[in-house]
């Protein structure tokens, strides 16, 4: 089963993701709480996919979108979903361009959290 | 939803509050303050994202309101003003209830209609307009100006596919704008994009859609089903329809990148407890504590050889152990300092004071139930310097001080020991004032008011129904003062000292334990019981031939290098003088000292263990409180412990003079002293 990353600087949004990609087979094979440690545990797990908190603090002036440019700078073909809450389109937008593949907006429906995964899974 | 989530909720959004308000209150003195502004962005964010997935409404409304405001500020679209950041805090309060509602598991009657619309009125007016069901069909064609045909015929040349998109984005999608721009990216990376409507410049300037649709003309050298593939795995579409403009399309191949699989480690570097488990690890960690002395003491009073090495080993081990839960009780100074920017913003402004607060040493442990016991008296000599201490610009400038008054907060760790000094630069305790106060409300007599020393003067102001504020403010005054302050920390097993330099400013000083779980104490045994006295709380220990205790009028006292010093006999005082054999006594209550009436000062009752001690020395024990001291008369000192304090069930919680129990090292039980209620 593929093994997936959580990002996110709210334990609650990481337990929440976690459960929810657990249900349905996931393996959860890192939870970062910051950008900066996504980067390094990037690196070392190589997850198949990652979700990315889009406003998280910065650590070593890393923060969510530094951290997806850093991730596709050591490996283009990494799989990033942005976890966003509405109201945060110029952060979505640059996310993309920075190479986030998808976005999922908070507050989010289980079914579309996994229908994100999945589809970039293909 | 769940409990669990529920916790987690709870405990987290009540950092990210801290944190708002926190970050509010630097942001209004430096409005230029990118890095609270973006930290309060966040916090508020995170707060409105969690709120809406655990489906509580009034919080992500208030919050998501809160948010786009910040983000205008963040923006630079509106400038930070003070009756912005009012807003902002008093949302902040308002969602602070609104969590409290929350954590009681009540249903919230809370209106936040007033904040919604005090932020509302600095938002820039934005309608949103309400979107019709479209169809495919109502998407428009593209024209093409000259350049985009050019570039059309070029692609065409070169034997690309040149495809015609029409696409509708799913009516339950949140971010349209977002998505639309995500489509149109994926596009222009299997191909070039000749023209598209929106366009993705539009996008990025987050322009809103007239339509929730995307109608693009692009070329590419895949073919139509990879196209549409691509396409299709983008989520949140609802109807597409990609037709070729022209040509048949080529053969293309289509890619699959392959993940390398690798090795994983998965590790939790921290985890949330409970504290009660704490609670009850350190419970049980005293327990073993005890048990462990037992064992050893065994050993060596059995000489069992075999096990001395691995009682040695568990000694060591124990140690360790509990120095380590301790270390887990323990957490930072700025869980309460850090609520006193806002506590000193506030309260100047109601003061029409300005000052600032300088807080140091805010990364130095304390015992949490310390921490929670001290958050109160802190904000009340907060307010002391700020109500009476502080002056106003205007006195300050007159005085050639800068009208900004300074309070400093500064913690600091010492042998086992925490001080806490509040000191603000404000006018100082009129000696003078405090003196004729004292004579009015009669706390001291003309000829005492004489006599005393400066220092003892200014002890006066910490005894209760002293005040100096002229009328009682609604800050601070009203009844609550100093000796609350005082009376705190000491019943904390600490001290509060103060010094005061007219025009210079005041300082207050809080000294106080490191832990309440583990506390030095003297052992004392009254009669046949052992008693734990708190070290902090005794200033010396001196023995007494009977004969040296002499009576003024009701109460007995002794006299100590020229001081007089009432003494109080423990084992009437507790009461537990029955079972002793008394002989030359009458019989009399067993309340405190000043019923000790009939009491010869040569009596035999205060004697424990025989008969037959009579001229022998009695031990007592003298304790300082309130700036007095008491000597209490025990039958023998045993020495000094540190003992784990055992907080008593509730039923015989009110006991007086005593404050909890402890295990001893032989098993038995000691009560520990409650040095405050033997006023």
């Amino acid at each position: 089963m593929a093994k997936v990353m959580i990002v996110d600087d709210a334990l609650f949004m990481r337990k929440m993701l976690s459960d929810i990609l657990k249900k349905d087979g996931f393996e959860i094979c890192a939870e970062a709480e910051n950008g900066k440690d996504a980067v390094d545990k990037y690196q070392q797990l190589k997850p198949d996919v990652v979700t990315m908190d889009i406003v998280m603090p910065k650590i070593n002036d890393i923060d969510g979108i530094g951290a997806v440019k850093e991730i596709i700078k050591n490996d283009p073909g990494a799989k990033i979903i942005m976890v966003s809450a509405m109201g945060q389109h110029s952060l979505v937008v640059e996310a993309i361009q920075a190479g986030a593949k998808d976005f999922i907006t908070k507050p989010f429906q289980p079914s579309r959290v996994l229908e994100a995964i999945n589809r970039i899974l293909k | 939803m769940q409990d669990s989530y529920r916790e987690i909720f709870l405990s987290e959004s009540q950092e990210y509050l801290k944190n708002i308000s926190n970050c509010l209150v630097k942001l209004e003195s430096k409005p230029g303050d990118l890095n609270s502004l973006n930290e309060i962005f966040r916090c508020t964010h995170t707060l409105k994202g969690m709120s809406a997935t655990m489906g509580f409404e009034k919080i992500t409304q208030l919050s998501h309101l809160m948010e786009d405001l910040l983000d205008e500020l963040r923006s630079q679209k509106r400038a930070v003003t003070s009756n912005i950041i009012d807003s902002l805090l008093s949302s902040t309060d308002i969602l602070e209830q609104l969590i409290q509602d929350v954590r009681l598991k009540q249903d919230s009657n809370i209106d936040i209609s007033l904040s919604l619309q005090g932020l509302k009125k600095f938002l820039s007016e934005e309608a949103i307009p309400p979107e019709e069901k479209i169809t495919l069909s109502d998407i428009d064609s593209i024209r093409l100006n000259e350049a985009e045909q050019n570039r059309f015929k070029q692609a065409k040349e070169k034997g690309l596919n040149v495809f015609k998109l029409k696409l509708l984005i799913a009516e339950d999608c949140l971010m349209k704008e977002a998505r639309a721009f995500l489509v149109l990216t994926h596009l222009k990376k299997i191909g070039e994009l000749i023209q598209s409507v929106p366009a993705m410049e539009d996008l990025k300037k987050e322009r809103r859609l007239e339509q929730p649709s995307i109608s693009a003309i692009f070329s590419t050298k895949e073919n139509q089903g990879t196209v549409l593939q691509v396409i299709l795995n983008i989520p949140e579409i609802e109807e597409v329809s990609l037709t070729a403009a022209e040509m048949p399309p080529l053969e293309a191949q289509a890619k699959t990148q392959l993940q390398e699989p690798s090795a994983y480690i998965k590790k939790i570097q921290s985890m949330r407890i409970p504290v009660q488990r704490l609670d009850r690890i350190m419970n049980l960690m005293g327990e073993l504590t005890i048990a462990k002395i037992q064992l050893v003491q065994m050993v060596e009073s059995l000489k069992l050889a075999s096990l001395d090495e691995i009682s040695t080993t568990l000694d060591r081990l124990t140690s360790a152990l509990q120095d380590e839960i301790m270390q887990t009780r323990l957490l930072p100074a700025s869980y309460i300092l850090d609520s006193f920017n806002r506590v000193v913003r506030d309260l100047s402004k109601k003061k029409n004071k300005e000052v600032d607060l300088e807080i140091i040493g805010s990364e130095i442990e304390l015992d949490r139930i310390v921490l929670d016991e001290i958050g109160d008296p802190m904000v009340h000599l907060l307010r002391n310097a700020i109500d009476h201490g502080i002056e106003t610009p205007e006195e300050r400038i007159a005085k050639g001080k800068s009208p900004r008054g300074k309070i400093s907060i500064t913690v600091s760790r010492q042998k086992g020991q925490i001080y806490i000094e509040v000191a603000d630069d404000g006018k100082g305790i009129d000696l003078n004032s405090v003196r004729r106060i004292a004579l009015e409300r009669g706390l001291l007599t003309e000829l005492e008011a004489a006599n005393l020393d400066e220092k003892k003067i200014l002890e006066l102001i910490t005894l209760p129904g002293f005040s100096t504020a002229k009328e009682v403010s609604d800050v601070s005054g009203r009844g609550v003062g100093l000796d609350v302050v005082k009376i705190r920390v000491e019943s904390l097993g600490g001290r509060l000292d103060f010094e005061t330099k007219p025009q210079a400013g005041t300082r207050f000083l809080l000294t106080l334990p490191l832990t309440l779980a583990i506390i030095k104490a003297m052992l004392v045994k009254v009669q046949q019981e052992t008693l734990a006295i708190p070290l902090m709380s005794i200033r010396e220990t001196i023995k007494l031939r009977p004969d040296e205790i002499k009576r003024v009028q009701n109460f007995e006292v002794v006299k100590v290098r020229n001081e007089v010093i009432p003494i109080l006999r423990m084992d009437r005082a507790l009461g537990i003088a029955a079972n002793a054999p008394l002989q030359s006594h009458k019989p009399e209550g067993s309340g405190l000292a000043s019923d000790s009436q009939s009491h010869k000062p040569e009596g035999s009752g205060l004697a424990s263990d025989s008969q037959s001690q009579t001229n022998k020395l009695i031990p007592l024990v003298i304790i300082e409180y309130e700036a007095k001291s008491l000597g209490l008369v025990v039958s023998k000192i045993i020495g000094e412990q540190d003992i784990v304090v055992k907080p008593l069930p509730s039923f015989v919680k009110k006991t007086k003079g005593i404050a909890g129990a402890t295990i001893l090292g032989n098993g038995r039980v000691a009560l520990i002293l409650d040095i405050m209620s033997l006023r």
